[in-house]
């Protein structure tokens, strides 16, 4: 059970990144290694505002996504005004955020045990019974990712994020609207962006500490989900493309949770993770090619 | 025609697949479900140690004599779980995680990382955590500034005797001015040693010099610049730059500059000398209060975490010798332990 | 009206490899005009309307539309009021979204893309009817997506989104270049029928020397960035085909092409 739960918790607080990820990767065309950065941005945003600021958990929420978002606005800037290109644009952000975040988080390590998190808290702790205790992380973590999803959603179905989905496919069209498109993908990056913190933001929480290195990775981690998602369950019509992503997370979570608990060494993971990421990719190739 | 049925086939081919892989999906589910029931004989317990290097290796051997010497023998009453991180915080969470599923007994963790995610994971369960080799328990939140602990978590705690080794550079190299120091900026454990050495150096007659890295791959280039700044350099309890001493100890030893360890191992893999802890019997204390946890006789919120109190000294003169310093033979007998040879692992 | 006035463009000025594009180029269009722009390639034809929807800058001269000058205006902004068809019918349509909502975007054209519903639900009805005069079943196939249609019901489609809203002038660049004669046709025909419902002031790149001559109100030819042919009104009906393919061949020998 409680390896259940933790997958699930982890599963949907990479689900929100994975959505991120979506955007930027399968929207907008545009692979973003910013994530590696505004990953731990978020976490250390948030161990700051709990622990030194003393700030009540809730305000993390807003604080991490609309952080997320200026860093995504950066990285945009960065490629539209100053035309580096996308990857590099990338890189450029998720190296100075390293030494941004550690200033954010004050060290390398900051641990949160004894603070009210956004799990943890007097209104959390009186509204559920002592014995659902262990659910509460996975509860609040889900409603959380679904008014993320939703909201997505919603958005996607606007005006605005009708250009978005354009400016990925077509960017030529987007001008012809009469539309900036570099402007269109600087919004599309600072949603992105700000998801991806939220994310840090909630993980941080559940794991009651900051480290440095969290962000490692944490690209590679979104894109697997997305792919994961997207190639597996694309026939299946009844799902929305972002519902698809966040279970994707939680399949690639599983896996590795599982490859562990049958006693697979740490060292091994990471090659079978590639192969499965392999054989998934190979089932659901994408045979649609523009 | 055929052609066409047979591309056909394809799709229904790889649409069963699909539908396959996701009902293994649910069918791995459930068995994780199920996962958490099971019994076993005897006690169990996970060790989540977070990197390779001589000082935690020690501490794990101390920790299984020290339980050994109250009773707990492994493969007798006892099962153990060994799983290093390799430094990777992620991979320490996940092992962490994995031990509270298989419901050990105990978790012993080893270095920082380890330690704050396997509090993490065990916080709403009955696992008691015992760590060792975590430099701050304080700044790690694992205990109050008074010792005393912060819930199911105790252990022992590696801080370094700074005074003593400030002591021992001074004598051994009595022009000394500057003393070098590398140390990964994002290890907790280090910020706050550099903050002690800093404050103390002055009333040796030292200046400290700190080299920042962010990663192992750093260490090279950073050693490289740091011997021509100082005189000799000095190790803090560094996971990161512990992991390289090797090629810390090349670049220092270009410029016959000595390199001084903060415990036995490096010393024995060629730093020059060490005021430093005996990691071997850190993991014993460590392994004793785990015992006296698991009979019961004691929970880990009640005791206070430990520390070594008296540091040895370590000399190892064939590094000496290689650099071209005279050890005084009078301070070579001093010695707790003498190596005279380099043992590269 | 449009009008270009005195445009100079030179390409690497000040190098070896400079070009020279137009120097002192004129050229005005009367609104309501339909004008078919022909030449070899490089006189100039591609780059003018470049010009004009300001995806290249001018070095000196301006660009007046209905006697505003647009010349430092950004191309996104003067897009607003132009209808632009590329010859690549992928360019004109977005492929992963389908019929429906493209035309829903097009429709927006010059309005804020705030956050309101992508798509009208009201309005469906009269895409439907816009889709229905292009006669080729799309009103059917509205929750389809773009991108598993044929060339020619993009390049129709993207003819039709370019042209939904109030534009100052549709600019067509080879926009039949790249489909089978047939469907080129059918474009064509449709090209007319919006250009004279709508009453819409066309310019449009051809090299084909026939549609040139049996579309449009007046008949432009460009060679090294100079018009050397420009007939209109009467004139323009009495020119046949072989006289401009003539005409044509002339000049690029003398090129030496």
């Amino acid at each position: 059970m409680a390896l259940l739960l933790s997958v699930l918790e982890q599963g949907m607080i990479y689900g929100i990144l994975a959505l991120g990820v979506y955007i930027t990767y399968k929207i907008l065309d545009f692979p973003d290694l910013t994530v590696d950065g505004s990953f731990p941005f978020g976490a250390a945003l948030s161990v700051r505002m709990i622990g030194e600021w003393g700030l009540p958990a809730v305000l993390t929420l807003p604080a991490a996504f609309f952080g997320g978002v200026l860093v995504g606005m950066c990285t945009g800037i960065i490629h539209v005004k100053l035309k580096v290109r996308d990857l590099l644009s990338g890189i450029v952000m998720m190296t100075g955020l390293y030494t941004i975040n550690l200033w954010v988080a004050g060290t390398g390590y900051v641990p949160i045990f004894n603070k009210e998190t956004i799990f943890d808290n007097e209104m959390v702790n009186s509204i559920v019974p002592s014995y659902l205790f262990q659910f509460k992380n996975v509860v609040i973590i889900f409603l959380i990712t679904m008014a993320a999803k939703y909201l997505l959603d919603w958005y996607l179905r606007t005006k605005s994020g009708f250009l978005l989905r354009a400016v990925g496919d077509n960017d030529t069209l987007v001008t012809s609207l009469g539309v900036d498109k570099g402007l269109v993908k600087i919004v599309g990056l600072s949603i992105a962006n700000g998801l991806v913190s939220l994310s840090g933001c909630l993980y941080a929480q559940q794991q009651r500490s900051f480290e440095i290195s969290i962000g490692t990775g944490a690209v590679a981690i979104g894109l697997a989900s997305v792919i994961i998602g997207t190639s597996l369950l694309r026939k299946i019509t009844l799902i929305r493309v972002t519902s698809s992503v966040i279970i994707g997370s939680i399949i690639y979570k599983a896996c590795i949770a599982l490859a562990m608990y049958a006693g697979v060494s740490a060292n091994a993971i990471k090659l079978i993770t590639a192969v499965l990421f392999l054989i998934i990719l190979v089932i659901g190739m994408d045979k649609k090619r523009r | 025609m055929l052609l066409l049925s047979g591309i056909e086939m394809e799709e229904e081919k790889k649409d069963m697949i699909k539908k396959v892989s996701v009902l293994m999906m649910v069918v791995i589910t459930m068995v994780m479900i199920l996962a958490g029931c099971g019994s076993k004989e005897g006690y169990s317990i996970g060790i989540s140690q977070f990197a390779v290097h001589g000082s935690l290796d020690n501490c794990r051997e101390g920790f299984l004599a020290g339980l050994a010497e109250e009773g707990f023998v492994e493969g007798d009453n006892l099962t153990i779980e060994y799983v290093n991180a390799q430094a990777d915080a992620g991979t320490a969470a996940l092992t962490a995680s994995n031990f509270v599923t298989k419901k050990v007994d105990l978790i012993c963790a080893i270095a920082t990382p380890s330690a704050s995610t396997a509090y993490n994971a065990t916080m709403n369960t009955n696992i008691p955590v015992v760590y060792t080799a975590v430099t701050d328990p304080v700044a790690a939140g694992l205990a109050n500034e008074d010792k005393t602990s912060v819930g199911n978590v105790t252990g022992t705690s590696d801080v370094l005797a700074v005074e003593e080794q400030l002591g021992m550079i001074r004598r051994i190299l009595p022009d000394a001015e500057k003393i070098g120091i590398i140390y990964n900026t994002s290890e907790a454990n280090s910020v706050s040693a550099i903050a002690d050495y800093k404050e103390k150096a002055g009333a040796y007659g030292f200046e400290i010099v700190e080299s920042g890295v962010t990663a192992m791959s750093e260490v090279s280039l950073a050693a490289a610049d740091l011997v021509n700044k100082v005189d000799c350099i000095t190790n803090l309890t560094d996971n990161t730059v512990v992991s390289a001493l090797q090629t810390v100890l090349d670049e220092a030893n270009k410029k016959n500059i000595p390199v001084f360890g903060s415990e036995v191992e490096q010393v024995r893999a060629g730093c020059v000398a060490s005021m430093g802890l005996e990691y071997y019997e850190l993991g014993k204390q460590t392994g004793k209060m785990a015992a006296k946890i698991l009979k019961g006789e004691v929970q880990a919120s009640a005791l206070e975490f430990e520390i070594i109190t008296e540091p040895s000294l370590y000399v190892n003169t064939a590094a000496a010798e290689k650099i071209g310093l005279i050890l005084a033979d009078s301070f070579v007998e001093n010695a707790y332990e003498c190596f005279d040879e380099i043992v590269v692992e | 009206m449009l009008k270009l006035i005195n445009i100079s463009k030179n390409y690497n000025p000040g190098s070896v490899n400079e070009i020279c594009l137009f120097q002192n180029f004129n050229f005005t269009v009367e609104d309501g005009a339909f004008v078919s722009v022909v030449g070899s390639n490089g006189s100039g034809k591609t780059s003018m309307l470049n010009l004009i929807c300001g995806s290249i800058g001018t070095d000196y001269g301006s660009i007046m539309v209905n006697n505003e000058d647009i010349t430092r205006q950004k191309g996104y902004i003067r897009h607003r009021r132009i209808g632009r068809v590329y010859q690549d019918p992928a360019k004109g349509t977005c492929p992963s979204m389908t019929i429906l909502e493209n035309m829903s975007l097009a429709d927006n054209k010059g309005k804020p893309f705030h956050l309101g519903r992508g798509v009208s639900k009201g309005k469906i009805e009269d895409y439907k009817v816009l889709l229905r005069s292009l006669n080729l079943g799309l009103e059917d196939k509205m929750n389809i997506q773009v991108g598993s249609l044929s060339g020619g019901q993009r390049q129709a489609l993207a003819l039709l989104m370019a042209s939904m809203t109030p534009i100052d002038f549709l600019i067509l660049d080879e926009h039949t270049a790249a489909l089978d004669p047939k469907t080129a046709e059918r474009i064509m025909e449709l090209t007319e029928y919006i250009v004279s419902e709508k009453h819409i002031t066309t310019i449009m790149v051809t090299h084909n020397l026939r549609y040139a001559v049996e579309y449009g109100s007046r008949l432009v030819m460009m060679h090294e960035g100079k018009i050397i042919l420009d007939e209109s009104g009467e004139k323009k009906k009495l020119i046949q085909t072989g006289e401009i393919m003539d005409l044509f061949n002339k000049i690029s020998v003398e090129c030496g092409n």
